[in-house]
């Protein structure tokens, strides 16, 4: 099985800290939640111990729409990891979410060269390890 | 307080290969050796050094470079992060540091095993810590990447062309052509560039630096001592660093409000202010180019232009060397001569102001010299 494991490269995965546990425990349960302050309103991603606005540490995780719009993207050639040299092409997106912040992310089914700036996605959620749901997007309609 | 007290009065490289067989610090030591035999001083003079640091890389510290140096004693020391946006850095707190009486001679210097030392995002390992927790996992796992996300969002935002970023690539080359140093002297087109091989889409191989062995090293002392040494002072008008706000490394662009709000912003604005300059007093600059593209970030963000332009003003040949109005990299920069995290940059721009360089602009009596555009940045202003 040790030979199986050089073989086949695993997948990076994230290491779940206190900080970001409660964006992973929501992704297992297929829902995206980003931090808002409470003070200025502003939401922001990645997480933080406090607000990056208005440096405020009263901060909450809110679960979000969902929703997005393709911001950016590109495809290494070829990847820079063997797990995703494996599987290349491999496209990687940057969405912008609905309610502002933006995400890298990967997008499932369509096609790179289908890509168009703004496309409409929503989240998907995609299980790759025990403790890891990745938020994933689909293109919406 | 700092305008003009200082000056560069020695600089020193090693050669810039792919594997030049010696350890950083070695190479460290050359290139010091060397700067100071340039100043006309000797190790004995020294009681400040500075460097370039990025996480997780050999530290080649002030400590053991002082040590082999045969240094006395050292006043002031310090690594200043963050990768190519430090390129500047170690001669700013060099600068400080002098202005302020702290120390006479300051050594700043990078040197960097970059071309056959692997890379750092080799050593990922089965679970990604901080920021790259919600990047690599996706497959985002370099900085080309990570710039190619940003590049073709300028792209789509302001009509810039794969084109125009290959004419960064083309002039700086045909500068490489002319200098001795460099590790690529071969000239290229505009087609050569587009044709390359593409490495994280829009950005192909000729885009992208070179990876290279190597070390270089610059003297700063007073501006009055500097006078009675043997080369002639590249005075430090301005010095700078700026990060902006709700910055993270390279990818962290894109999580900002708007992405080209790049931190080189802040340390163009500053930079001129403390020298009491603007872009129509530059002859020559010498700007961070990992990849083609930042050229034409630089070149907005120091306002030779105004955003969104660049990409028809290198198109124009306004960059060209020798007849644009602002030659840019004269040296082939770190797309052509060598990646020594744009340390090789500030050397250029001694050479200039000392009428040395290969590809001399005509009475050059300003340099601009800028670090990384995209990660916590620095800049120089130096004069005749
Ligand atoms: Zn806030």
């Amino acid at each position: 099985m040790t030979e199986q494991t050089e073989m086949t490269p695993q997948r990076p995965l994230p290491e779940i800290t206190p900080l970001t546990e409660p964006f992973w425990r929501a992704a297992q349960s297929k829902k995206l939640v980003i931090q808002r302050c409470a003070k200025c309103d502003e939401y922001q991603f990645p997480p933080e111990l406090a607000c990056t606005h208005c440096g405020s540490p009263d901060i909450d995780w809110h679960e979000v729409s969902g929703r997005a719009t393709l911001y950016s993207w590109t495809v290494a050639h070829p990847p820079m990891l063997p797990y995703f040299q494996e599987r290349s092409p491999w496209p990687v997106v940057a969405v912008e979410l609905e309610e502002g912040p933006r995400m890298i992310a990967g997008i499932v089914e369509t096609p790179v060269d289908e890509y168009e700036f703004g496309m409409s996605l929503v989240a998907e959620f995609e299980k790759i390890s025990e403790d890891v749901t990745l938020v994933m997007f689909r293109r919406d309609g | 307080m700092i305008r003009d007290k200082t000056a560069i009065v020695g600089i020193g490289t090693t050669e810039y290969v792919r594997d030049i067989g010696r350890p950083e610090l070695q190479t460290a030591l050359e290139a010091i050796r060397a700067a100071l035999d340039d100043a006309g001083l000797t190790a004995t003079d020294i009681d400040a050094i500075f460097k370039i640091e990025t996480p997780g890389e050999e530290p080649n510290s002030e400590l053991e470079v002082a040590r082999n140096l045969g240094v006395p004693n050292l006043r002031a020391w310090g690594g200043a992060g963050y990768g190519g946006g430090a390129a500047c850095a170690p001669v700013v707190h060099a600068a400080m540091t002098i202005a302020t009486g702290m120390a006479d001679v300051a050594v700043a210097f990078r040197s960097r095993n970059r071309g056959s030392g692997g890379r750092p995002w080799a050593r990922t390992g089965a679970r990604v810590p901080g920021i790259g927790a919600f990047e690599i996992p996706y497959g985002l796992v370099g900085p080309v990447q990570q710039l190619a996300l940003v590049t073709r969002r300028y792209m789509h935002e302001y009509g810039a062309t794969s084109e125009q970023f290959a004419r960064v690539a083309v002039a700086q080359r045909a500068c490489a052509s002319k200098n001795p140093r460099a590790y690529f002297r071969e000239p290229i087109t505009v087609d050569d560039v587009i044709s390359s091989r593409m490495i994280a889409d829009p950005l192909h191989l000729l885009d992208c630096s070179l990876e290279t062995d190597g070390a270089c090293a610059v003297i700063v002392t007073s501006a009055e001592r500097a006078r009675d040494l043997k080369q002639p002072p590249a005075y430090i008008m301005g010095v700078s660093q700026g990060m902006g706000p709700r910055h993270y490394m390279m990818s962290g662009l894109i999580y900002k409000e708007n992405p080209f709000d790049f931190p080189t912003i802040y340390a163009a604005r500053d930079v001129y202010a403390m020298a009491e300059i603007g872009p129509n007093d530059v002859d020559v600059a010498l700007f961070y180019d990992v990849f083609s593209a930042m050229v034409l970030w630089q070149l907005e963000a120091f306002g030779f232009c105004e955003p969104g332009e660049a990409g028809a003003f290198v198109e124009e040949g306004r960059i060209d060397w020798p007849d644009g109005d602002l030659p840019v990299n004269t040296h082939g920069g770190s797309l052509s001569e060598a990646y020594v995290h744009g340390f090789n940059h500030i050397l250029e721009g001694v050479r200039q102001i000392r009428g040395t360089a290969d590809c001399q602009v005509k009475d050059a009596s300003i340099a601009l010299v800028a670090a990384a555009a995209v990660v916590p940045s620095s800049a120089l202003v130096l004069r005749r």
